[in-house]
């Protein structure tokens, strides 16, 4: 007990418990009630049935609907993270270089987004996207094409939606990282000889590793359980993780097959942070600033 | 003895010529028309309070800013337009600089890596250059894990290796404690004349210039004051500012006020008048600026015959700084003259008379300073 006290002064941790106790209750209890419920049975007509059974997971990599969200779902998430990534770098860097007046201006162009509501956006895309959205009948009115493109309820439209959304994290926090990178540094590998992309890739792109991990598992994370976008641009029929567990609870009523995937949903979570942090100190990413 | 730097070789060096060099930021004029010329070999400090124009300078040099107008001659070529990476000189960060993800050894590879230098090359010169600084044995360290002195030579290793024509150094010093930078200075001069290269060495430190230089490039606000050797900058500065930075001087407004038999007569106060052994044509009634150092002012206790300046005054102020003791003395008329002396030439209490003397040559006449806007 004295040494438990002890650890907790030292770790500054005692100070922390009573949000800690908070966070525990408020995060941790429905996930404690979610693990028994995903492995009960589920009764159609009458709800939650008696005993156990894994039916609920094998569902999921068995049967080939699932299964085919499941992966829908990783794919669309690595999407979203690399196009926000490819999109946000260039920005991120000019932004957080850049010696322009308009600078501050900008930046907060890359946040006015997020002050805007959700539901929104995701409208603001819908008029765009549709089959008889702005794009389609420009693009119809320039004789380019005969046919709408179908631009929405698939994949394309929410790899559209969600990238709009987070990039702006993604700027965020590569900004942070790379305003931490000492010009200097730069300017020494310019002067001992290396040209542009030499030392973007020699010097820059490693020392913003930290950033470009950290922004793509948060994009990750907010993509493959983003509900309101892919339910708006993706329509009754094509489905998400997020969405098809919506479903299961709300409409179906099924809350074990929705636990199960939900606490599914949470594991690729756990395991993608996981590995994505042993990357990291792979590569020796501790800090990236210069002591001087 | 056999050189330490044959992996290094020699004669890469080249001379730079920097003409009527301009640069403005805003409208602020960081450089100021500077004209200045190092030899082949030579050690050139850049030297000025902050602000001066120094570091803008040296980073045009380097092709990191690119000037208004002017031009930047390296061994009769014009390189300013050349971009940074083809200019091949080596540069010495204040920060240091060093690449946080890199080991001791790749960080000085770097610059051989982006020229046709093969492998075993590579390994071979980087060591020469890192046993140069005397860290052979770090190789495999990351840079953190090395001290601020240790920083700073591999720095010297990264920029020496490649065999610059030009090596600049912006205030690579500043960043260490006191011991350690008289250390490195040190070090820094041993190491210029073995690899015999030009160097251009930033600095707001007038002990590491006039140590460390071959001639000193003095600069205020943006323009160059006056270039010479370290004794010409001390003995016989141009103007007023060279004369107040360099070494501990009092100035002292006055008037020409006749001939003397070793040079001028000058008015500086009521009833105090010097003689100043004139350099150049003063005619009376000129203004003029009487620089007179701390340390060529002398304190005796009776008039020594002969002595041209030689003034009663009273000591007001003393204080003990170690192998000096610095004074400062009231004459007649209220003129307030700093002093410094040997504290081994014996103690002087406050409030005690005393001779104020000092040699005509240690009186240095400037022009007279343009009244403050």
């Amino acid at each position: 007990m004295t040494r438990l006290l002890g650890h907790l002064r030292r770790t500054g941790l005692g100070l922390l418990s009573p949000s800690l106790l908070l966070l525990l209750l408020v995060f941790l209890i429905p996930v404690a009630i979610m693990v028994p419920l995903s492995f009960r049975p589920y009764l159609p007509g009458q709800g939650i049935g008696e005993g156990w059974t894994l039916a609920n997971y094998t569902k999921l990599f068995t049967d080939a609907y699932y299964y085919e969200i499941v992966g829908r779902t990783i794919f669309l998430g690595l999407a979203v993270t690399l196009l926000t990534l490819v999109i946000g770098y260039p920005l991120a860097y000019f932004l957080a270089r850049s010696r322009s007046r308009w600078r501050h201006w900008l930046t907060i162009l890359v946040v006015f987004p997020l002050l805007l509501n959700l539901v929104v956006r995701t409208f603001g895309w819908m008029t765009l996207l549709a089959n008889r959205g702005v794009i389609n009948l420009a693009l119809q009115d320039l004789g380019w094409i005969e046919q709408p493109i179908r631009l929405m309820f698939n994949f394309t439209g929410l790899l559209i939606g969600l990238t709009h959304i987070f990039l702006p994290f993604m700027v965020l926090v590569l900004i942070g990282v790379i305003q931490n990178i000492d010009r200097d540094l730069e300017d020494a590998a310019k002067v001992l000889g290396a040209n542009w992309g030499t030392t973007f890739l020699k010097v820059t792109l490693p020392l913003s590793l930290p950033g470009i991990v950290s922004g793509s598992i948060l994009v990750f994370v907010l993509s493959i359980s983003a509900l309101v976008t892919p339910r708006l641009l993706g329509g009754p029929t094509y489905k998400v993780m997020s969405t098809l567990i919506y479903d299961q609870f709300l409409q179906l009523l099924d809350w074990p097959a929705g636990s199960a995937m939900a606490l599914m949903l949470t594991l690729i979570v756990l395991v993608l942070v996981f590995l994505s942090g042993v990357i990291a100190r792979r590569f020796g990413m501790q800090g990236s600033v210069a002591q001087g | 003895m056999e050189p330490r730097n044959r992996a290094l070789g020699e004669g890469a060096a080249a001379d730079l010529r920097i003409e009527r060099l301009r640069k403005t930021f805003g409208a602020v004029t960081a450089v100021d028309d500077v004209s200045i010329y190092v030899q082949h070999g030579e050690f050139v400090s850049l030297l000025g309070p902050s602000g001066c124009g120094k570091t803008t300078i040296l980073r045009m040099i380097a092709g990191l800013i690119e000037p208004d107008s002017g031009a930047i001659v390296l061994a009769g070529e014009d390189i300013t337009q050349r971009p940074v990476h083809r200019r091949n000189l080596g540069l010495v960060f204040q920060s240091y600089a060093l690449f946080p993800h890199m080991s001791v050894f790749e960080n000085v590879a770097f610059g051989l890596r982006r020229r046709p230098v093969a492998e075993d090359a590579i390994g071979r010169r980087v060591r020469a250059a890192l046993d140069l600084v005397r860290l052979g044995a770090h190789t495999d360290r990351l840079p953190r894990q090395l001290s601020g002195g240790q920083q700073q030579r591999v720095a010297l290793a990264r920029a020496v290796v490649t065999e610059p024509r030009l090596l600049l150094l912006d205030e690579p010093l500043s960043n260490l404690d006191a011991l350690l930078r008289d250390e490195m200075r040190v070090e820094l001069k041993r190491l210029q004349e073995e690899l015999r290269i030009t160097t251009l060495f930033v600095t707001h430190d007038q002990a590491e210039a006039l140590t460390l230089s071959d001639r000193i490039a003095v600069l205020s606000e943006g323009r160059l004051e006056q270039m010479g050797t370290p004794e010409a900058i001390y003995h016989s500065p141009a103007t007023p500012f060279v004369a107040g930075f360099i070494g501990r001087s009092n100035l002292l407004d006055g008037i020409v006020v006749g001939q003397a038999e070793q040079g001028v007569r000058v008015r500086v106060g009521e009833g105090l008048e010097l003689v100043a052994a004139a350099s150049g044509p003063l005619r009376q009634g000129d203004r003029v600026q009487a620089s007179l150092r701390h340390e060529r002012i002398h304190l005796t206790e009776a008039p020594t015959p002969g002595m041209a300046n030689s003034f009663p005054g009273r000591i007001v102020f003393r204080a003990f700084a170690g192998a000096v003791t610095q004074y400062v003395v009231q004459l007649a008329g209220g003129v307030e003259l700093q002093v410094e002396t040997p504290t081994a030439a014996g103690r002087l209490e406050r409030e005690a008379t005393v001779q104020v003397e000092l040699a005509p040559e240690a009186v240095i006449l400037l022009p007279a300073a343009v009244p403050a806007a």
